[in-house]
Formats: structure tokens, C-alpha cells, sequence
């Protein structure tokens, strides 16, 4: 046996085992190359056959709203962006889901939509559905994956929105405060709830008694009030401990600024 | 213990650490599905910034991590187990383990569960940690004693160093099965050869 196998001595062994490094380094390319050319092979052959498939029922997917959106959630499903076959459609700058789509908006406009409906989905289980427009202008500048950020304004986010209304997706610009906030869950805010919300972006929280001293508030309007915003996950309940093992009155929070941190 | 631990206000906490509601554990499950991931990535960076491998919880209830001075509130034992439970859990990604599950029986039965593995990175990830490493420093098919990966001179700036010796052993046993290593020789002085 040669030393290789004991972690040899002297200068040829190392030589050796760099060669051998080598030599499985570059069968490990090559591999690595030839796996890959089928994988683009077997999706260029999708996505043509999505294609295909997009204008055959081209016309159900304009004009039927369901269908329509199970066709984004499949292209959505399977990875492939329904934005990115500009090239397969032979009409250069357009992707075939605007094709498909008509005239309206052009592919900026539908691209941070998509990232707009991103990052709803990603901060729902923090903030029950409600992201302030200004937060998610700083998640789209920022970007956190492929791509990178992408610097849009206030505005641009807005008309983003609206251009999701046809796909009967529930979301909507709505004013709570003096916030503008993108409402990503299809369940309307009574105005109580708003007024909350409102209260709390002032506050940074909220109490029972504030309310009821400052609204008039019956306890069974706040309660309800309150109850209904902790369900929707939209507040969080804190109850302070003192240290005669009583509790502070509750404190409800808006969990609205806790997006900036990192969940994995 | 790790020589070169850092003292405990080295760790730079997140923003939902000073976050009132972040100290009740939180009634509507959706709501305590997001806590519970907040506190379970506080918990992993706590550990690995200050190198603790496993957890006992009456240990640090005072330290901290279970207890924000500032905003004079803390964790009682039970709502630190309920978190580290959920750790443990499928939901919760497995990044706890519980050092001594068979001494109570059923599952959510927390008497007792005082000490977990905190699993920064999970067993079959320090094997891939340490397989790397292996590799890197070309000593694929030489033996390693145990002792060396955790304690020698030459992984002192690698992140497995100073591991617990049982998440070494669940580490090693992973590799085993991926036929990746071998070990031999004799308790105290064991040594692992890597494939």
C-alpha cells in the first residue's frame, strides 16, 4: 500500500493527492455540466408546452377570473414565472401573460406586483395581513433573495395594488391612522378595528380603559374590538407581570415594524 | 467549556427581544406560531454566539436571554419550556432536543425537561460542517482523534469547535450511516477515520 492511505509521507504524496483532487474535481464538473444541460433541456421543453398551453386557453384565461388564478397559482406552483416568456412569444418586450392579459400595465408594473403580493405572504403570520406601503417599499429596496432589491416609491406599490384587483386576489390599499397599508386578507376591517389600529399607531399600544376613557366605548364594544383584532393576528397581547404576581392591565401591540427581522 | 466564550451581553438581540407582547406567550395560534419562531431564532443565536450546546433552562432564566431587564419582564420556567418544546418539535424544525426524553414518558409532559440540545445547526448539518472540514484540510482517509475535532489546536476557529461530546456522537453516527466514517479504538482514546 502506498502511504496515501495514511496520510502520507513525503513530497509524492502530496503530489498524488493533488492530482487525484483534481482529477475528481474535474469528473465532478463535468457531471455537474451534463446533469444541468438536461435540466435546461427539460425546462425549455415545459415551458413551451406552458406556452402552448397559455394560448390555447388564452381566452378562458382572460375572461375567467377562477381560471385565471388557478393558472398564476400553477405557474406559480411549479417555479415558472408567467412574467419571464418574453422570448417565447416572438413579440419582443412583452411576456405572454400580458400578452394574454391585454394592454394593461406594463411588465414593471406587473413585476412589483407579484414582489408586493411576496412580501404580503411572507409577513402575514407576523402582521395578520396588514403591511404598511412604507414597509414594503424597504422589503422591495432591500430584496432578500435572487435579484435583488428593487427601489420603487409609494406610489409605484399603490398602482401595483390596484392592478391586482381583476385577479379577485382581496388585496387593498386601506387607510388606518395616518398609514397607508396594504390589506393582503380578503376580510374587511370593521371601523372600530381601524380606529384601533389607529390609536395604536399613535400609542404604540392600546388598553381597555384607553379607549373606553377616550371613545366612550361601552366594555363589550372594546372587548369584542379587541378580541377580534388578536384572532386576525393583527395585535398582540402583552400582560406585564409585577412582582406581587399580579398582572398590569393588558396591552395590546401592533406587531406592524417587527417585520424588519430576519425569520430565517 | 469553550476558553474563549464570549460574556453574555456580547449577544446583540433582535428587535422583537424588546417587543412587550414577545414576553406573553401569546393565546391565538397563528400569533404563537410566529412568536415561538422568534424566539426559537433568539434562542439558536444566544447559543451560538455564546458557544452553549445544551441548555439548561434554571441556569438562564436569569440571564439575559429569558429576562429583558429594561423592560422588567421575563419567562417563567414553564412558558421556556413550552417554547423549547415547541423547538423540538417537527413544526419547530427540530432545533432542541430534550437531554433526558425518556425520563417522562409522554409527549408534552414537561416535568423535568430542564435540559435540551440547542441545535444552532442540527447533528446532520455538523456533519456536513465537519465533513467540509475534512475535506478543506485534505484529511479524508487519516484518523482524527475525537478529542482533536473538539478540542485540538488545529479547529479553533472552526464553529464545531468545543462541541458537547453527544451532539459530536449523534454527528458521527449520521456519518456512519452515510458511510462517511469510521471509528475505532477504545473509549478515552477513540479515534474516527473519515471516507
Amino acid at each position: 500500500m502506498s502511504g496515501y492511505s495514511r496520510q502520507g509521507v513525503g513530497l509524492s504524496a502530496f503530489q498524488n493527492r493533488n492530482k487525484l483532487t483534481s482529477s475528481y474535481a474535474s469528473h465532478g464538473a463535468a457531471l455537474q455540466s451534463s446533469q444541468s444541460t438536461s435540466l435546461t433541456t427539460q425546462i425549455s421543453v415545459f415551458q413551451s408546452l406552458l406556452h402552448s398551453f397559455a394560448v390555447q386557453h388564452g381566452e378562458d384565461i382572460k375572461n375567467n377570473p377562477s381560471f385565471r388564478a388557478e393558472f398564476a397559482r400553477m405557474c406559480n406552483a411549479i417555479g415558472v414565472d408567467p412574467l419571464a416568456g418574453s422570448n417565447l412569444t416572438g413579440k419582443k418586450g412583452r411576456s405572454w401573460w400580458n400578452s394574454v392579459m391585454g394592454e394593461k400595465g406594463d411588465d414593471f408594473e406587473v413585476r412589483i406586483s407579484m414582489r408586493v403580493v411576496e412580501e404580503c405572504q411572507a409577513t402575514r403570520g407576523q402582521n395578520g395581513g396588514l403591511l404598511s406601503v412604507k414597509d414594503c417599499k424597504d422589503r422591495l429596496a432591500k430584496g432578500h433573495d435572487i435579484g435583488g432589491g428593487i427601489k420603487v416609491t409609494e406610489e409605484d406599490i399603490i398602482k401595483a395594488v390596484e392592478t391586482l384587483k381583476p385577479l379577485g386576489s382581496g388585496f387593498s390599499i386601506v387607510t388606518i391612522g395616518h398609514k397607508r397599508m396594504i390589506r393582503s386578507v380578503p376580510k374587511e376591517l370593521n371601523p372600530d378595528q381601524s380606529i384601533v389600529l389607529g390609536v395604536i399607531q399613535d400609542l404604540g399600544y392600546v388598553t381597555a380603559s384607553i379607549l373606553e376613557d377616550n371613545l366612550g366605548w361601552e366594555a363589550a364594544r372594546t372587548y369584542t374590538v379587541l378580541e377580534d383584532l388578536l384572532t386576525d393576528s393583527l395585535v398582540w397581547l402583552s400582560e406585564k407581570r409585577l412582582g406581587n404576581g399580579k398582572l398590569e392591565e393588558n396591552e395590546y401591540w401592533s406587531p406592524t415594524g417587527l417585520e424588519g427581522y430576519d425569520d430565517e | 467549556m469553550s476558553q474563549s466564550a464570549p460574556p453574555a451581553d456580547a449577544v446583540v438581540f433582535p428587535k422583537s427581544h424588546s417587543f412587550p407582547p414577545f414576553w406573553t406567550i401569546q393565546r391565538v395560534p397563528a400569533t404563537r406560531q410566529t412568536q415561538f419562531k422568534h424566539w426559537s431564532n433568539t434562542i439558536q443565536l444566544y447559543c451560538r454566539t455564546l458557544k452553549i450546546w445544551r441548555m439548561n433552562l434554571s441556569d438562564h432564566l436569569s440571564s439575559p436571554l429569558f429576562h429583558n431587564y429594561k423592560l422588567d419582564r421575563w419567562l417563567e420556567l414553564e412558558e421556556a419550556q413550552m417554547i423549547l418544546e415547541w423547538m423540538a418539535s417537527e413544526e419547530g424544525s427540530k432545533r432542541a432536543e430534550w437531554v433526558n426524553e425518556s425520563s417522562s414518558g409522554k409527549a408534552g409532559d414537561l416535568a423535568g425537561r430542564t435540559t435540551a440540545w440547542i441545535y444552532w445547526r442540527r447533528p446532520e448539518e455538523w456533519a456536513d460542517v465537519i465533513m467540509d472540514w475534512i475535506d478543506s484540510t485534505g484529511q479524508k482517509g487519516s484518523v482524527v482523534t475525537i478529542h482533536e475535532i473538539t478540542q485540538g489546536e488545529a479547529t479553533t476557529s472552526q464553529e464545531f469547535h468545543g462541541m458537547d461530546p453527544d451532539i459530536l456522537e449523534k454527528t458521527l453516527q449520521i456519518l456512519i450511516k452515510r458511510g462517511k466514517a469510521q471509528i475505532f479504538g477504545a473509549s478515552g482514546e477513540q479515534g474516527v477515520k473519515f471516507f
